[in-house]
């Protein structure tokens, strides 16, 4: 099955652990900075995203020993930086067509 | 608002509950301790977007215990997976369902061209229509959660998850 197109909320948090591993708040900080405040996630959406990202092996856990089972951290695997690449591939394809159409209009 | 958050859980699967909740908690905490320094507007949408998130993500994961897979908050913008399909019994409900509407149409025409439409006031005939209404919607969750209940219990979608050459067996 084609994974993609991906929801935006999905994407941000990939996007978020694409720069580095980070655990739950961190993530929720990111995006909301990435999407310069228009994308608030709640945890019930963060952790329901996660979970899935999870079971379909986008991105792990983190093995850490030491830290507490309430700040784990989570990272992207190769399969989800793969699919992380093909959906901003899809979306610069659609802005260079976007952009060319308008010119065109414009013209 | 963190005993609120901590009861919201009790809706969750157990599994789920037992795997999260204590992330989840701590994360919320977090959030909720950021949130204290801005203005009421923003922690009250703050509160809404929190209850309603972990609401929303109770029944996605409810649902995906019933017929496994998340159809809210999907993973994809479209996530139309072309290996489901419906159970035969589903035609004979939808095939049933139909013909009760147009059964239901029938006799509305063959009651306004009896009584005529100026003759009875809407008020008068509203309570019913409305009890008729809500049972009706009733009957259909009730048969949409025997449908996806059947699934569940069935285990078919379990099949997926077999190792290779064992499915025959």
């Amino acid at each position: 099955m084609d994974p993609l197109p991906l929801t935006e909320p999905v994407l941000l948090v990939l996007l978020s652990l694409a720069e580095q591993p980070r655990h739950g708040y961190s993530i929720l900080k990111d995006v909301e900075q990435v999407s310069r405040g228009r994308v608030k996630l709640s945890t019930g959406t963060l952790y329901g995203a996660l979970r899935r990202l999870l079971d379909d092996a986008w991105i792990e856990r983190v093995a850490e020993d030491e830290s507490p089972r309430d700040r784990r951290a989570y990272r992207l695997t190769p399969r989800g930086r793969r699919n992380l690449q093909l959906e901003v591939q899809r979306l610069k394809h659609i802005t260079k067509l976007a952009a060319l159409r308008i010119v065109r209009k414009e013209v | 608002m963190i005993r609120f958050h901590r009861c919201l859980f009790y809706l969750y699967p157990p599994s789920y509950r037992r795997e999260w909740r204590e992330e989840m908690t701590a994360v919320f905490r977090d959030a909720q301790t950021d949130i204290r320094s801005r203005s009421l507007r923003e922690r009250l949408a703050f509160d809404a977007r929190e209850t309603l998130g972990l609401l929303a993500g109770a029944l996605q994961e409810h649902l995906r215990i019933v017929s496994g897979h998340s159809p809210l908050m999907s993973f994809t913008r479209f996530n139309m997976r072309p290996e489901f399909r419906f159970p035969r019994s589903t035609v004979v409900l939808m095939s049933v369902i139909f013909g009760g509407v147009m059964f239901a149409m029938k006799e509305a025409s063959s009651i306004q061209a009896k009584y005529g439409l100026a003759s009875e006031s809407m008020w008068r005939t509203f309570p019913g229509f409305a009890g008729l209404t809500f049972g009706f919607a009733l009957v259909m969750v009730a048969i949409a959660w025997a449908i996806l209940f059947a699934l569940g219990r069935s285990g078919v979608h379990r099949l997926e998850n077999l190792p290779p050459g064992t499915k025959s067996e």
